[in-house]
């Protein structure tokens, strides 16, 4: 009986660790994998599974909860994920209150016009 | 020598103007698209002045020029939404700003398509005239000093040579498009709509948009992708990715006789594509027309290719159907 026990929970230990990385199933075929090139659909995949997780908590250390950092990483497309993946310090991040412009404008109109005559 | 920009020789020598002059009498290096956009004239069918009134400005709280101008390009079209509601959905406290694929992704979840532009100037007139206001990103700061920056692009005057903004604090700012392609190059002439699902910009690629639909389609809202793919196909009727793509909003739908329908004309342009075949094979599975499914999905297997293995295991499904039907 024991013996029994163990083996149905090796199966299933088994089985758990599987699931996640069997991508072919049965039913329709998803838009999304249709419309990016899918040459290696499963490496792919499994390299988003990390990557999404990834991104997900670089967003919790800019200060973002983690449930709302999961939701923001799931509106993203997988190739999106991969350009923001270890990355987000170097992007811009749109913030500026305006005000920089007028300096930026007379300083621009100077150098023209020294760099002209 | 120029055409454009008449303004040059009138009495009304803005600052942007001047710089502008600059920009054209030899050193159009720096201002590219500026002397193009000059040389050329207005794009082709757009007025030489538009200016998008009915754009709704949010002002500015401090930093939060993501979510004021996000809120200012979804508003336009209807989305009941202010910039405190996107902070939980763009903002980065840490970084003080907002990424573009956030802003990208947040449309998405409003229920809009969210569409990068052409790096170039003359799309960039040809969205506003065609009614679209544009999310743009661009560096105020000078060399190595960076102040990014989005602001909404939601009129121009030819003529003068300006682009209008809804921008921070500013409900109507005045930006002469030699200065305004300075500050908007660094960004890699970012600029993004949001538009709701029944509209195609105006100058969308076809792939590009196809896989902006795609991206919306991914979050979940079935009824704006099914109204999205059918907006593509008037337009671009031969595309069948698209057509999978409406036939999977159908479905999602629990729309079976339409997706069939959809699926049987991609079928008829596309007859060796294993996508159509297996998606098709599984509708009418579905419908309980196992065997009409069969063959079907027989030919999608034979066809090979990278999704063989999915459409084997629906081939699996449906003679596991068909033998609990004759049991």
């Amino acid at each position: 009986m024991n013996a029994w026990t163990r083996m149905i929970c090796r199966i299933l230990v088994v089985l758990m660790a599987w699931t996640p990385f069997q991508i072919a199933q049965a039913g329709m075929i998803g838009t999304d994998q249709v419309v990016t090139s899918s040459s290696s659909a499963d490496r792919s995949t499994l390299l988003n599974f990390v990557g999404r997780s990834d991104v997900a908590s670089q967003l919790q250390t800019f200060g973002i909860d983690p449930a709302t950092a999961k939701d923001r990483v799931a509106a993203m497309t997988d190739e999106e994920v991969q350009s923001l993946a270890g990355k987000i310090n170097a992007m811009p991040a749109g913030a500026d209150t305006a005000g920089l412009l007028l300096v930026v404008a007379v300083i621009v109109l100077i150098w023209w016009v020294v760099t002209k005559r | 020598m120029l055409q454009g920009f008449s303004a040059l020789r009138s009495a009304r020598l803005t600052a942007g103007v001047f710089v502008l002059a600059a920009a054209l009498s030899g050193c159009a290096g720096l201002f590219p698209q500026t002397a193009q956009l000059a040389e050329e004239g207005p794009p082709q069918g757009a007025p030489r002045e538009v200016e998008l009134t009915q754009v709704p400005f949010f002002p500015q709280v401090e930093y939060q020029c993501g979510p004021a101008a996000l809120a200012t390009a979804l508003a336009n079209f209807g989305v009941k939404v202010t910039p405190d509601d996107l902070v939980s959905q763009v903002y980065l406290p840490e970084r003080k700003g907002s990424l573009q694929v956030e802003m990208l992704a947040a449309a998405r979840r409003r229920g809009m398509v969210s569409y990068v532009l052409a790096p170039r100037f003359a799309d960039l007139l040809r969205e506003i005239a065609a009614g679209n206001p544009v999310v743009v990103l661009i560096d105020q700061g000078i060399g190595p000093l960076e102040y990014w920056h989005y602001a909404v692009a939601m009129g121009y005057d030819y003529d003068y040579g300006q682009l209008i903004l809804r921008s921070g604090e500013t409900e109507r700012r005045l930006i002469p498009f030699a200065l305004y392609e300075f500050m908007w190059k660094k960004s890699g002439y970012w600029a993004m709509v949001a538009l709701p699902p029944q509209r195609v910009p105006a100058t969308a690629d076809e792939t590009r948009w196809l896989a902006a639909i795609a991206a919306f389609e991914r979050v979940g809202d079935a009824r704006g992708a099914r109204t999205a793919y059918a907006s593509f196909l008037a337009r671009w009727p031969d595309n069948v990715n698209a057509a999978i793509g409406l036939a999977n909003a159908h479905y999602a739908l629990k729309e079976l006789p339409q997706a069939e329908q959809v699926l049987r004309r991609a079928a008829s342009r596309a007859p060796d594509s294993v996508i159509v075949l297996n998606n098709l094979a599984q509708t009418l599975s579905d419908q309980g027309r196992d065997e009409d499914a069969l063959p079907l999905i027989e030919r999608a297997v034979a066809a090979g290719g990278p999704f063989a293995a999915a459409a084997r295991e629906t081939r699996e499904q449906i003679l596991g159907r068909l033998a609990k039907k004759t049991r």
